[in-house]
């Protein structure tokens, strides 16, 4: 009760701030000498309330405070101790109480971090995501206070979803947000550069390591989501094209243009506009993704709240960002006259460009596959899906070039260039031709079409192989990151290609017998959990080199919400996984059994840590 | 450096050779690119409900009799319309959703190429 009293005066403090904050900065930015110190207080000040209000919010989940409306919705007493702390933000009130958090603490570190750029660009970027803060504090208050009072109190919570229960998806939502929010900045800084005509090198450099924060952190973010898919919705999938993913593959593929094209204007003052398009793209693209998924309109397995009266909001709140965002690039920026965009057909520059290019079409792709079906039902009432299929045929023809342009393009010289060692370059590419036919051959599925595929990635994996030991540290992040991003698709190509599965239903004792595979029901154990109870099937399987694996999958049945989640057992090797997963089939005795072996799955996981590694090397690199 | 290569051809070879293809693999095609009606945004192979597994057994029943994979989706949309149908085919409603993705990538590569390669 007094934690939620707290926590809701914390909120309407810090919206307070939020106004004296842009008063204060408008008469700083007038008399401009040095940063007035009450603006740095009093971001701190802001800060400290969204902390307070969220540690209320945390603390009265951890207490049960059924008082509080938000806890009394996902919370429940016998639940443990850490997913009462991560139901916090498993809900729509809390996760934006996070986004708010992250907003706050972004810009504080913002304005601590930034120095040698000008007072009233400081100023500006404040203002601008003062703007974005007000927006979200009056978005809480207004239609989701977490703080709300329930009288009269009652005794037991509603539990939160038992699918949410889980270590990788207690930490999702905030390594996600700190990828999504930490775009607010760049968002805000594009717009006070922009108005102040800053838009140079210098501050390429400077906003660079902002961009790589937040692209690190969505790059994790996305991969813990996907994680969890892989284990805990028992399909053994890991990326559905499903709207809320590509929501927030949306922001990633922007984000990911931007540092390519931030890589340019570094360099050399040209692209400026595109730079600034970008970074109003990415942000706003994140918001998208909160209207899409709060308001519930998408139909997914990852929508957990909805509402529309919230999706009206932030629809509006989206606009007005927008409008305001196009009026400042239409009003402020000229683009300079001595720009020199004039690249030469082989150059650095020409293959940052072909890389912006191909990104922009890829993220078209997930952007109208995933907004089409719902214009279209809005305008004649008639549904359709946009599935995997789609994605895969829009996509993977284009991802051969791609990733052709992705090995050869870094080699490349700035301004104009020449190809060196061009014998190597093609008896590289012959040699994974080669290879991917061999690998291919033994399969008939679409022999042609998997050669290419394999052939352009094993390409690109050979070539940034072969530099780690060539150019030693020249460039170690951009190669880094080019290589994970060959294993990923390598990965994903063999695991699709390679996967097997049993599908049969088993009662206890008895055995299936596949040509290669036997499969042996052993034993069902029960066991009483805090908060649910669970069936252990006990599996032995037998490969056809006789090799023994014992696993032991689980149907847990939760108390509160009642409901049934199986749990998959999976054993992970180098090479690759064994899942399997059980159901219960109806008023019948036997079980419904899922076995799959899915070759390279870790590698999907270690690939995209590969790939945010470069980020990270990026990021800590001393420029020379 | 030769060696290494030649080491992963070998590799590669050894190791796909034990690997086997799917059993039921055509009725997997066809369930993958089927919606879950009573799941949230499930395919019927992904998922396990009730209806997914009688969906299974229907698709099944559908290929014995001897449909091809393009009579049977034409079956399920005549049924469910096209909502159940992941891949949806080109016609009136969605000329704009295949086309309009290769339409930005040839306007975009019109405009790298006007305004970047061959400025005069």
């Amino acid at each position: 009760m007094i934690y939620s009293v707290v926590g809701h005066y914390s909120l309407i403090l810090g919206l307070c701030i939020g106004l004296i904050l842009v008063y204060f900065s408008i008469q700083n930015f007038r008399n401009f000498n040095q940063l007035d110190n009450k603006i740095l207080s009093f971001s701190f000040l802001q800060l400290f309330f969204v902390v307070v209000s969220f540690f209320a919010l945390v603390i009265s989940f951890i207490i049960s405070d059924f008082s509080n409306e938000t806890v009394f919705n996902n919370s429940h007493t016998t639940k443990p101790l850490f997913y009462k702390i991560s139901g916090t933000w498993g809900n729509h009130e809390g996760s934006l109480l996070l986004w708010l958090l992250v907003l706050t603490l972004f810009i504080f570190i913002f304005l601590l971090r930034t120095k040698n750029q000008p007072i009233k660009y400081k100023i500006l970027t404040l203002v601008f995501q003062q703007v974005i803060i007000i927006g979200f504090f009056l978005f809480l208050i207004l239609t989701s206070n977490p703080f709300n009072y329930l009288f009269p109190v009652p005794n037991e919570g509603l539990g939160l979803n038992p699918i949410l229960q889980d270590p990788a998806l207690a930490i999702h939502p905030p390594i996600l947000y700190l990828g999504y929010v930490g775009s607010s900045i760049i968002f805000s800084s594009a717009l006070a550069a922009t108005t102040l005509k800053m838009v140079s090198t210098n501050w390429a450099i400077h906003i660079k390591k902002w961009v790589l924060i937040s692209w690190i952190f969505l790059t994790l973010g996305i991969l813990l989501g996907s994680i969890w898919a892989y284990y805990e919705l028992g399909w053994g999938g890991f990326w559905f094209w499903d709207p809320v993913e590509n929501v927030s593959l949306m922001p990633w593929l922007a984000l990911t243009t931007l540092l390519h094209c931030i890589l340019v204007l570094e360099r050399k003052e040209t692209l400026t506009s595109w730079v600034i398009i970008l970074s109003i793209a990415t942000f706003t693209l994140s918001m998208c993704g909160t209207f899409l998924v709060r308001s519930g309109i998408l139909n997914s397995v990852h929508t957990f709240a909805n509402d529309p009266e919230r999706g009206l909001f932030i629809l509006i709140f989206l606009f007005t960002l927008i409008f305001l965002s196009l009026f400042i690039f239409s009003v402020f920026h000229k683009p300079s006259q001595n720009n020199q965009a004039n690249f030469f057909w082989l150059s650095k520059e020409t293959s940052i460009l072909i890389n912006n290019w191909f990104m922009m079409y890829f993220l078209s792709v997930v952007l109208i596959g995933t907004v089409y079906p719902i214009f279209l039902d809005v305008i004649s009432s008639q549904k359709i899906s946009v599935g995997p299929p789609f994605y895969h045929k829009l996509i993977i023809p284009f991802l051969i070039p791609f990733l052709l342009m992705m090995a050869i393009g870094p080699k490349l010289k700035w301004i104009k260039s020449d190809l060196k060692d061009k014998i190597y370059l093609f008896s590289l590419l012959v040699i994974s031709v080669l290879i991917s036919f061999f690998i291919v051959k033994n399969f008939n599925a679409n022999v042609l079409v998997n050669t290419i595929l394999i052939s352009a990635a094993l390409y690109l994996f050979f070539i940034t192989l072969r530099d780690f030991f060539n150019k030693k540290y020249k460039n170690l992040a951009q190669n880094i990151a080019h290589f994970g991003f060959s294993l990923l698709i390598l990965s994903i190509l063999f695991n699709n290609l390679f996967s097997s599965e049993i599908i049969t239903n088993l009662k206890v004792g008895e055995t299936y017998n596949g040509s290669k595979t036997k499969i042996v029901f052993e034993s069902i154990n029960q066991k009483k959990q805090k908060n649910y109870n669970s069936i252990i099937a006990n599996f032995r399987i037998t490969n056809s080199e006789g090799i023994n694996n014992n696993l032991s999958p689980e149907l847990r049945i939760y108390n509160q919400p009642k409901i049934t989640t199986s749990e998959a057992d999976i054993k992970t090797t180098l090479m690759k996984d064994k899942f399997i997963v059980i159901n219960l089939v109806q008023n019948q005795d036997y079980f419904n059994v899922r076995y799959q072996v899915k070759p390279f799955m870790l590698w999907i996981w270690l690939s995209v840590m590969i790939i945010s590694l470069g980020g990270l090397i990026s990021l800590l690199k001393k420029r020379t | 450096m030769k060696t290494f290569k030649t080491l992963i051809i070998i590799f590669h070879l050894l190791f796909f050779n034990n690997l086997y293809a799917n059993e039921n693999s055509e009725r997997n095609e066809i369930t993958k690119n089927l919606r879950c009606l009573i799941c949230q945004g499930q395919s019927v192979y992904d998922s396990d409900s009730d209806f997914a597994n009688s969906m299974k057994i229907l698709v099944d029943k559908k290929l014995n009799e001897g449909l091809s994979d393009k009579e049977i989706y034409s079956y399920f949309k005549e049924k469910y319309g096209d909502w159940i149908l992941y891949d949806p085919g080109l016609n009136k409603n969605t000329y704009l959703l295949w086309l309009l993705p290769i339409l930005i990538f040839l306007f975009g590569g019109a405009i790298i190429v006007k305004s970047f390669i061959f400025k005069k």
